[in-house]
């Protein structure tokens, strides 16, 4: 598995699927320490318009394991805090739902 | 995709085994990780790549994967779903990269005494993995509909991609 390894005092973001369509990235490097609850604002401003369109529906995680931003934000001070070398990921929405409901139909399942 | 060597992705335990792949999915292989004489019943799902969505034609599926975390998923699922059915074995494996019509995109097997609790773990196990694995699909429709990333979950018609194939295949 070759991640990407961040340069010193950095840590790594991971864009997927919908991340990556709209940044044409698969990683980014951000300065550290960052607090968790400033990474949206950071991404943000270097790719206007991605908070609404793939971040506020995606899922976060830092070093493989899921954080909840909104409960980060809350804690203010105390919140969680990236650090350098840090692996940190946006978690779109995953891609194989099996059956689900739209407009109140169940679509077919879409691979099998 | 580069020509670089496939990274392992794959984890084993004792009657588990869950991968990740950029081959083709091998039928026997898998069958042959879950076969037991203690269980008489194997239950084999198969994923296979369809040739349409929503009656638009599709020409192939790609797959990206987070693949370390993935991998964790996938155990997760497979530790939970053996232990709730009291499985022999379980075996899942998914398919990453391009996966044209027609061919696997997903294999699970599970095996145990009876068949009623490797039906019933099957659905169980694959179930999970369409809701939680890391793993995200690409479907190509060809002339100007071009690629759509599917994050299917919501039940909607996703998001046009535009020069992003080159990214499919995801973490390596």
């Amino acid at each position: 598995m070759s991640t990407p390894k961040a340069p010193t005092g950095h840590f790594t973001l991971l864009y997927f699927a919908s991340a990556t369509s709209f940044t044409r990235k698969q990683h980014d490097f951000f300065a550290a320490p960052l607090p968790l609850a400033k990474l949206y604002e950071a991404v943000e401003e270097k790719y206007p318009g991605i908070k609404a369109k793939v971040l506020e529906s995606s899922a976060l995680t830092v070093n493989l394991d899921y954080v909840d931003v909104e409960e980060e934000v809350q804690k203010g001070d105390k919140g969680l805090v990236i650090q350098a070398g840090d692996e940190v990921a946006i978690i779109p929405p995953v891609s194989s739902g099996y059956e689900h409901l739209y407009h109140g139909q169940t679509l077919q399942p879409d691979t099998c | 995709m580069a020509a670089e060597p496939s990274p392992v992705m794959c984890i084993e335990e004792e009657n588990l085994f869950v991968q990740l792949t950029h081959d083709r999915l091998d039928i026997p292989s898998i069958m042959a990780r879950v076969k037991s004489p203690k269980a008489g019943a194997v239950v084999l799902f198969a994923g296979t790549t369809r040739d349409s969505f929503a009656d638009k034609p599709v020409v192939h599926l790609a797959y990206s994967a987070y693949a370390p975390l993935a991998l964790r998923t996938m155990q997760s699922i497979a530790r939970d779903v053996k232990g709730k059915h009291s499985l022999t074995a379980i075996a899942m494996v998914h398919r990453l990269g391009v996966c044209p019509v027609g061919e696997e995109s997903i294999l699970i097997a599970v095996s145990s005494p009876h068949r009623l609790a490797a039906w019933r773990a099957g659905e169980q196990a694959l179930e999970e993995c369409k809701e939680r694995v890391e793993v995200w699909k690409l479907e190509e429709f060809g002339g100007s509909e071009g690629a759509v990333w599917r994050a299917n979950r919501d039940g909607q018609a996703g998001a046009r991609v535009e020069d992003t194939m080159g990214d499919v295949g995801g973490q390596r």
